[in-house]
């Protein structure tokens, strides 16, 4: 079974295997960083309140990224989820990487180079096996939205970061989303480490709005 | 945490008194969906008394989702109530609220469940 943080990154692939626009932005890094501490949650290292996110274990869960996070997390002071994910977020591209090779290393895609206007190189992750595990994901977020019944805490929480991650526009129109935004709100993100995510994007959002502002003036 | 059933008058209620962080949250959530298992075989409605319930940690809030699921899923109807000022906080920012009947006391659920006091 796949990590929340990789079904998350999945969900970042486009159909080409490039990597969708959305990644680049500072609500996706805010929410793989979010993903990371919910997969230290379920493995134990980690729990979260109102107050902060406390340390339970050091020990290596055997994924790079959510390592990693581990790693910052035990080495710094209790702070609330909203604080960490706010202080990590500059860490998601290197998140992205290692989420990518995790990846390539279960054999769920793989990494590709094109070459266009005869010299500029992109890269590509191409998705293996007819990209079963993105399917399923996107099946699980449709399913539960469309549904009338609970969902389980991981669809919770995958819906939760997928649209603070900006995420669901790659499979879902616009229309789609404001028609089903009601349930979206309404089972989306039951958990503390979600509406921590969520915070952080609100205190983000709120300090690049001033900065523009100071810069008008 | 320390965790007791009884069933009276085709209610079962659990009571939920401690901690709930992620040491407890997976004996909690294995006794709630017996419980759950229970309550549909015996057609009884579940609620759950949380009045001495002092802590929940995100760990322990997954297995409110869990069990909330697992009443609806078998047509158990379920309520929780007397939730301390501090579990209140938790389901107020989460947003449980919106997802499971949360009732201030015991006579708020059993009418909420369909059961008179």
């Amino acid at each position: 079974m796949i990590s929340l943080t990789e079904e998350l990154t999945l969900l970042a692939v486009e159909d080409d295997g490039r990597i969708a626009y959305t990644a680049g932005s500072p609500n996706f890094a805010m929410a793989l960083v979010g993903a990371c501490i919910v997969d230290l949650n379920k493995a134990g290292r980690v729990d979260a309140d109102l107050n902060g996110l406390n340390v339970l274990s050091r020990e290596p869960i055997g994924l790079p990224a959510q390592d990693r996070v581990l790693d910052v997390i035990a080495a710094g002071p209790v702070q609330t989820v909203e604080r960490w994910v706010l202080e990590l977020q500059g860490d998601s591209p290197d998140l992205v990487r290692m989420t990518l090779a995790q990846l390539q290393q279960r054999g769920i895609l793989h990494q590709a180079e094109r070459r266009f206007l005869w010299a500029l190189r992109a890269r590509r992750y191409p998705i293996d096996d007819g990209g079963k595990e993105q399917k399923e994901a996107k099946l699980r977020i449709l399913a539960a939205l469309l549904s009338d019944g609970l969902p389980t805490p991981d669809d919770s929480m995958l819906i939760g970061l997928a649209v603070a991650g900006g995420l669901l526009e790659a499979f879902l129109s616009k229309s789609e989303i404001a028609r089903l935004a009601e349930r979206i709100a309404e089972i989306g993100g039951l958990d503390l480490v979600v509406r921590g995510v969520e915070a952080a994007i609100r205190a983000d959002a709120e300090v690049r709005a001033h900065a523009i502002m100071l810069s008008i003036h | 945490m320390n965790v007791t059933h009884d069933t009276n008058h085709r209610i079962t209620t659990i009571h939920a008194a401690g901690r709930l962080d992620f040491e407890a949250a997976g004996a909690f959530q294995k006794d709630l969906e017996q419980a759950v298992a229970d309550a549909a075989a015996g057609g009884h409605a579940l609620v759950l008394d949380c009045a001495e319930l002092d802590y929940v940690s995100s760990a322990g809030l997954r297995v409110f989702l869990v069990g909330a699921r697992a009443a609806k899923a078998s047509s158990v109807p379920f309520a929780v109530y007397s939730l301390t000022a501090a579990v209140k906080e938790v389901f107020d920012v989460s947003g449980f609220g919106r997802i499971i009947d949360v009732l201030a006391d015991r006579a708020g659920a059993l009418e909420k469940v369909g059961r008179s006091a």
